[in-house]
């Protein structure tokens, strides 16, 4: 079902998944390039989830997905501020998803998460290799490239599956039976923390 | 080697999405760049990133060039100098 929140700097959209009680897990996709290659993944996962009689989240925060602000005009700090407004009481982060887990939380699980330092290595070889100008067509501002240097996953359960890079395809491809898997993982962690 | 070019070879299929057979059908000589349509600028990208990740290697931007993305042995040689050294 798409959805809405507010946050201080405007409103954007939102996919909301399972019932509307109880408490609700809230997902972050990667930045740029992987968010595609992995948006249908996250809500297969959270779909899965709904299934298990768990709510969820995925918000477009603000120069991704529908929102109108454009990318090159982003922060992290922003993006940050935008994820912490979406009401929920536990977060999923997948790669550096996890650099805008933010938000007072009852917990936090994180996928394979990527440090900012790491995600600067990679858009540079996406800008040399691509020619020069952007970075696999993501205007990308040095604001943004200056607070990705040193930004650091939030502290989170980190899950131990195995799994392969999704998150590579050079076209966005899916794996149900792993999404059926990390739901079970989730379902049973957030089962865990309400007690 | 052997290990490598099988590290090369599933890093092409998982990265392209390629199937097993078709992966599993290189040679030394098969071309990869500009005669795989899957393998685009953003593609190599993540190649030879998920090449580093597996075989614990790190390769400078400054040694990609297009001779070492020719054939399937050309980047299996040049992943193998990186890790067998």
């Amino acid at each position: 079902m798409i959805s809405y929140y507010d946050w201080p700097g405007g409103r954007e959209a939102m996919l909301r998944f399972g019932p509307a009680t109880g408490p609700v897990v809230v997902a972050a996709l990667p930045l740029f390039e992987e968010a595609n290659r992995t948006r249908a993944f996250v809500v297969t996962v959270l779909r899965e989830l709904a299934g298990r009689g768990i709510a969820g989240a995925l918000p477009d925060l603000p120069g991704t997905g529908e929102s109108l602000v454009p990318t090159s005009e982003v922060s992290i700090a922003t993006m940050r501020e935008a994820f912490a407004a979406v009401p929920g009481d536990y977060t999923i982060a997948i790669r550096s998803g996890t650099l805008l887990d933010a938000g007072e939380r009852k917990a936090r699980w994180h996928l394979a998460p990527q440090s900012g330092a790491d995600l600067t290595r990679e858009l540079d070889r996406i800008r040399t290799l691509g020619g020069g100008s952007d970075f696999g067509g993501n205007a990308i501002s040095e604001a943004l490239l200056a607070e990705l240097a040193d930004a650091m996953p939030a502290e989170a359960e980190i899950s131990s599956r195995p799994i392969s890079a999704l998150w590579r395809r050079a076209e966005p491809d899916n794996d149900p039976v792993l999404a059926a898997l990390l739901a079970d993982d989730i379902a049973a962690w957030v089962r865990r923390c309400e007690g | 080697m052997l290990e490598v070019e099988n590290t090369v070879r599933g890093v092409l299929r998982d990265v392209l999405g390629l199937n097993e057979a078709r992966a599993a059908a290189f040679t030394e000589a098969t071309p990869l760049f500009g005669a795989l349509p899957e393998l685009d600028s953003l593609a190599v990208a993540g190649v030879l990133t998920e090449i580093e990740d597996r075989l614990g290697i790190l390769i400078e931007d400054d040694e990609v060039d297009g001779e070492m993305l020719e054939t399937f042995g050309a980047l299996t040689r040049f992943a193998a100098s990186k890790a067998l050294k």
